[in-house]
């Protein structure tokens, strides 16, 4: 197995820099997502290191080998796009043997190695189907067996699942990340859903605008954002303007619209730095109103409620907490509070976090 | 679903499109049958005699054989060129692709007699006096390459380019993605492509007319050739012997590739 390296990679097409000095590295055998809203470049990033469009600038490593410049034939990436791009004209056996007869394998070693991978993925039995004859899960499974039974150095994927309805979606995701545990192969997995991305990597990196944002394991990603985009972007969020006004302890001190509020913060927050508080609408409380103000390890607001959507097994608030500031919190199916009724809010210091205001 | 009384008109079109593309080809078969001595419709009894004449006539038989041997040139020749062509702008024509487009297409928007000045002129201008089947086979060339690039085209704009990139991705060199994967998904195009090259060729009149020679007279010239002078049914046979011959031409095809395969662009 080998590691991939993106260095400074950047990728320009006429006046839209699609990519920009992206450094990233998928360690050996582990499964890096490659996350951001739509038009952030993550497909440029995988065909670049495919070979399908040329790097402006920068270097692609694979192992101890700089491949920057090589036909995509020499690559030994198995990639699995997002339309799965099996060959209409040829059956799955065929679609899946392609590759092995590229190399040069002799006809007994394909079909044997092309039986055993179908059997692994599934498919064991419909080897003389064409594509066509497929389900979209089958098809999925066909695209997963082609760039696998190359044992490719790197495994590229561009949003394998985004075709699958919602359960299947579910099951594949397990599946992918079976299969890539148990072939231990170094894969860049490229998707805009954050709960895919959250469940299936290693690691997250997190692009927008074609810039990385972040790169983290999955808990880093989502209870220590960097920046207010990513808290943003990685699943519900409440942000508040604030100001940095002190340390208590390990928490710091931050004035928001809605009071003083102590929270976990980015290490290279100082005192008087503008910042951003990201709290999650389920580590928050609703209580009665008349609990004593802010204590140890607690964070205490009062307010009022807004709005309250049924959601099934949650109910979903919004909470007018003053100044301006409207939170989002999300309550267990029975909880009683109505519209309009006075609330007390609260939420523990570690489960709130200041970032720097400005990006970067 | 279409209601009964829709239905019945929409047969009956049908039947009237028929009949009016039907027509002269019976018309034709049956006036190669004629018994009698002229070139008329209803004939004059059933008989073989005029097929007999024709494969007897010299100048008949050769001008047969030439016509065959120039069209399946001139279609070997606008295949190759025509589906280069079409692979290369739509592809990489960028800003100038619709200006190539109408210039590769511009043979069928001028009329062929034009065309054939045009020509005849150009090779008087290198010194070219008579250039015989070479000059035939650049003409029909010409003229053959706007249907090959037009259906080839046709075929590779819906042709998913990610499926060549499937291909480089496993391994696979420029050449050899051409060859299992882009070809074999293109090739009803192309196919389809190639007959009516081959068919355009065959019918061709007015560039042959004007750069024929003597021992160079491809079938059509030499009909016309014919027709001034004499009015017998051996005109009806050389286009009873076309119309056969495209007949085992589609039948052919379709034992070959597959009708279906010349509109969906593969098998
Ligand atoms: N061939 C191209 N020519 C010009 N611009 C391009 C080209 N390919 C991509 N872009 C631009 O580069 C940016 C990044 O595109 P890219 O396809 O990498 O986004 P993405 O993150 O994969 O988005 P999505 O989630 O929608 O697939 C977009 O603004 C896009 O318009
Ligand atoms: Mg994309």
């Amino acid at each position: 197995m080998a590691s991939l390296r993106l260095q400074g990679l950047t990728k320009r097409f006429g006046d839209v820099v699609a990519v920009h000095e992206l450094t990233l590295e998928v360690p050996s055998g582990e499964l890096v997502a490659l996350l951001g809203p739509s038009g952030c470049g993550k497909t440029t990033t995988l065909r670049m290191v495919a070979g399908f469009d040329v790097p402006t600038r920068g270097r692609i490593v694979l192992g101890d080998r700089d491949i920057t410049a090589d036909p995509p034939e020499r690559r030994d990436c198995g990639m699995v796009f997002q339309h799965y791009a099996l060959f209409p004209h040829l059956t799955v056996e065929q679609n899946v043997a392609f590759g092995l007869e590229m190399r040069g394998l002799r006809r007994p070693d394909v079909e044997r190695r092309v039986g055993e991978i179908l059997e692994r993925v599934g498919l064991g039995g419909l080897g003389r189907r064409y594509p066509r004859q497929l389900s979209g899960g089958q098809q999925q499974r066909t695209a997963l067996a082609r760039a696998l039974v190359i044992s490719p150095r790197v495994l590229l994927l561009d949003e394998p699942l985004a075709n699958l309805d919602a359960k299947l979606r579910e099951e594949m995701r397990f599946y992918i990340r079976s299969l890539q545990r148990e072939f231990h192969i170094t894969t860049l997995y490229v998707t805009h859903d954050q709960a895919e991305a959250l469940v299936l990597a290693d690691r997250v990196a997190v692009l927008m605008n074609g810039r990385l944002q972040q790169v983290g394991a999955p808990e880093e990603i989502y209870h220590r954002p960097r920046t207010p985009a990513v808290a943003a972007f990685i699943g519900l969020t409440n942000l508040l303007p604030g100001r940095v006004t002190g340390r208590s302890g390990e928490r710091l001190v931050l004035e928001t619209p809605a009071g003083t509020v102590r929270a976990a913060g980015a290490p290279d927050l100082r005192e008087g730095m503008e910042a951003m508080l990201s709290v999650r609408p389920e580590h928050i409380e609703l209580d009665r109103p008349g609990e004593p103000a802010s204590r140890d390890g607690v964070n205490r607001l009062r307010g009022v409620v807004q709005e309250r959507t049924f959601l099934g097994s949650l109910i979903d608030f919004r909470v007018d907490v003053g100044g301006g500031v409207l939170l989002r919190v999300q309550g267990r199916g029975g909880a009683p509070q109505r519209v309009g009724e006075q609330v007390s809010v609260s939420f523990d210091t570690t489960a709130a976090w200041a970032l720097p205001r400005r990006e970067g | 679903m279409l209601r009964r009384g829709e239905r019945v008109w929409l047969n009956a079109a049908v039947a009237l499109v028929y009949a009016f593309l039907l027509a002269p080809i019976v018309i034709v078969v049956l006036a190669a049958l004629n018994a009698g001595a002229y070139l008329r419709f209803p004939p004059e009894g059933l008989s073989l005699r005029w097929f007999v004449a024709f494969a007897q006539s010299r100048s008949f038989t050769r001008s047969l054989a030439f016509s065959l041997k120039l069209a399946a040139t001139a279609t070997v020749l606008s295949t190759v060129l025509g589906t280069m062509a079409s692979l290369w702008l739509v592809r990489f024509g960028g800003r100038l692709r619709t200006t190539l487009r109408i210039l590769l297409t511009a043979p069928l928007a001028v009329p062929g007699i034009l065309t054939g000045i045009a020509l005849l002129i150009f090779f008087y201008a290198l010194g070219w006096g008579k250039t015989g089947f070479g000059g035939l086979v650049i003409g029909h060339t010409l003229i053959c390459i706007p249907y090959v690039f037009l259906i080839t085209s046709a075929v590779l704009v819906r042709f998913d380019q990610s499926l060549e990139e499937a291909a480089r991705n496993l391994g696979a060199s420029p050449f050899a993605t051409f060859r299992r994967v882009t070809l074999p998904l293109i090739k009803g195009g192309v196919i389809s492509g190639a007959i009516f090259a081959f068919v355009t060729s065959y019918d061709e009149f007015n560039i042959s007319l004007l750069l024929s020679g003597v021992g160079n007279t491809p079938l059509p010239i030499q009909l016309f050739d014919y027709l001034r002078f004499s009015f017998d049914p051996t005109a009806a046979v050389a286009g009873t012997i076309s119309i056969a011959m495209a007949v085992v031409v589609v039948l052919l095809t379709q034992r070959l590739v597959g009708l279906e395969s010349l509109y969906m662009g593969g098998g």
